[in-house]
């Protein structure tokens, strides 16, 4: 449950922070046609405001909702807030473990085998050692893939692949979470058990960043909500207020 | 994230520098023994030394501590704390390298060993039976070795580092992990392969010794291959630093490289010998002098084929040499992290 939003309780702080990409007018890859261009003064940039003075806080508990259409920049704050990428102008200022799971199984291999991938995932994503020896059986049953772990991940199906990567990622109680559109993978009944899982991590007082299309999803699990539009925060506040202005 | 065991660094700190000054000692000792300083024995400098380094080592040690408990940030303390919290990535990161290397081949690890005694018996008959390039040189099948080694361990390393900022994109523009980690834990994992062919060199040096003539020994002097292994991982992380940084905006680099690392292996006295030159082109000799992989080569040498211990100004000079690269490199790299992201 969201608690008094005071200084003590804050989580994350954004504040003006502005992410600008300079676009080469036809990007040059290659040392010669830079040199080249460089030269004849013909390297020109185009600016693009992928984010533009956003500031927002989230406090314990918080599970804010992101929505917006494509390209308003919701991937680009996340990443911001997950430290991937670096802004141009503003601060971030963060406290406590983040999980990012932007993009599941991220830094597997698929030469190694299933076993080995979830140490290597796991200490990707910032898990400690001596966690993830006492959490394998739990990642273990909940993948569902005992009969497959000593095979190398090549040899998964995809299926497979995305349930190994989902119960890695799962299995932690970070205290920020931030997801980007994924909730249910695997077949049925994996993505209720998937579903089921998400729900309790997200409500188990963990302050999560949620961006979906889904507003039915936004509705039944967010608090707060953000509404980016071309880079900007366009509203801001509880999901009562925002979400009925957003649909129109 | 767990605390710092800031006591265990300790000792284990203190551990490793008495190990590394013991080393030193036993291995130059015949060196060390008849010089002198102002008439004191070098070897009571040295040992005066260090325990004056001890001392300041566990005072700076204690005013770690206090800053730990106090809360106040300290540059060592972060040192230590980054190193702490992602040494489970980092072993993780290398015994992913290390396992994929040889996975599916049947003799796995071993052509960590074969590879450079074949190397070095197919460039031993072609240069020293065919072409005849041995010149003077002494042992020229474990000089030519030597060099092989020390050789591959740098452009191994060198490559693999090159490509762990691109080869590893998909990572770095969805998990947040410090960027530095990729060079370094490539440098690492390919490093241990140059650590495993030392293995050969050493055994073909002990039993070709024994048939030579005049005898080749090892000795005591063996003890101090750790220190020019260590110059040597430090210049090729400070290489790794780098290339990687310029592999991310430039993707020709990956090519140039192939290019210049064949310049410069041809540049440094691998298969043959500087002695050549010497009544020949002067030059030459003196132009070596700024040829990094020259002085790890001869470092190697001198231990293994001389049985002594190089001069301590070549000690001096490894160090300089890894110290100038990785300064270059790390520059280079954390003015440039930042902006990897938008060119993978």
């Amino acid at each position: 449950m969201p608690q008094e939003n005071t200084d003590n309780n804050l989580m994350i702080r954004v504040k003006d922070v502005s992410m600008r990409f300079r676009m080469e007018e036809d990007r040059s890859g290659s040392l010669k046609e830079t040199v080249t261009k460089f030269l004849s003064r013909r390297l020109t940039f185009r600016d693009f405001y992928a984010l533009h003075d956003v500031s927002f806080d989230v406090y314990r508990g918080d599970v804010l909702g992101i929505v917006g259409r494509n390209g308003a920049g919701k991937s680009t704050i996340l990443k911001i807030i997950s430290g991937i990428l670096k802004p141009t102008a503003g601060t971030v200022t963060r406290r406590g473990s983040i999980v990012p799971m932007l993009e599941l199984g991220s830094g597997f291999d698929f030469d190694l085998s299933g076993r080995e991938n979830i140490f290597l995932n796991g200490a990707i994503l910032g898990y400690e050692k001596q966690f993830l020896y006492d959490r394998y059986q739990e990642i273990l049953d909940f993948s569902e893939l005992h009969a497959f772990i000593d095979m190398p991940l090549r040899n998964y199906s995809s299926g497979m692949v995305m349930r190994l990567a989902f119960s890695i990622a799962t299995v932690v109680e970070p205290e920020i979470l931030i997801v980007d559109e994924i909730l249910a993978v695997g077949d049925e009944n994996f993505q209720k058990k998937s579903y089921a899982k998400m729900t309790e991590l997200m409500g188990g007082g963990t302050t999560v960043l949620f961006v979906s299309h889904d507003m039915n999803q936004i509705r039944r699990m967010c608090n707060r909500v953000i509404w980016l539009e071309n880079g900007t925060v366009r509203m801001e506040g509880t999901t009562d207020e925002v979400c009925p202005k957003y649909l129109i | 994230m767990s605390k710092i065991p800031l006591k265990r660094v300790f000792k284990i700190s203190l551990l490793v520098w008495t190990g590394i000054f013991v080393l030193f000692v036993v291995g130059a000792i015949r060196k060390l023994l008849p010089m002198k300083v102002f008439g004191i024995p070098l070897l009571a400098v040295l040992a005066a030394a260090f325990l004056l380094f001890l001392a300041a080592w566990i005072l700076y040690f204690r005013h770690l501590m206090k800053c730990e408990e106090e809360g106040r940030s300290a540059f060592g303390l972060f040192l230590i704390g980054t190193v702490h919290r992602y040494r489970f990535l980092i072993e993780q990161l290398v015994s992913r390298d290390f396992k994929i290397k040889y996975k599916r081949s049947v003799l796995g690890i071993f052509w960590s060993f074969l590879n450079p005694l074949l190397m070095m018996l197919v460039q031993y008959v072609v240069f020293s039976h065919l072409l005849n390039i041995r010149g003077d040189v002494r042992h020229y099948a474990i000089y030519l070795l030597s060099g092989i080694v020390i050789w591959n361990g740098f452009n191994d390393c060198s490559t693999q580092a090159m490509r762990s900022i691109t080869g590893n994109a998909t990572l770095i523009t969805k998990v947040y992990v410090p960027k530095y980690i990729y060079p370094v834990t490539k440098v690492c994992s390919a490093f241990i392969n140059t650590l495993l062919s030392m293995i050969p060199l050493l055994l073909v040096t002990a039993v070709y010794g024994l048939f030579s003539d005049p005898h080749l020994f090892l000795n005591e002097t063996v003890l101090l291959l750790p220190f020019g292994l260590f110059f040597l991982l430090i210049f090729n992380i400070g290489m790794g630093f780098l290339l990687s940084s310029l592999m991310v905006f430039f993707h020709d680099v990956e090519f140039l490289w192939g290019v210049f690392s064949t310049i410069w292996m041809y540049a440094t006295p691998i298969i043959y010998s500087l002695s050549m030159f010497e009544s020949r082109a002067g030059w030459l000799v003196t132009l070596m002098q700024f040829n990094p992989l020259y002085h790890y080569i001869s470092f190697f040498r001198t231990v293994i084929l001389d049985g002594a211990s190089p001069a301590f100004a070549e000690y001096g000079i490894c160090a300089l040499c890894s110290a100038l690269m990785f300064t270059l490199g790390f520059i280079v790299f954390k003015k440039t992290q930042d902006r990897f992201v938008l060119y993978l």
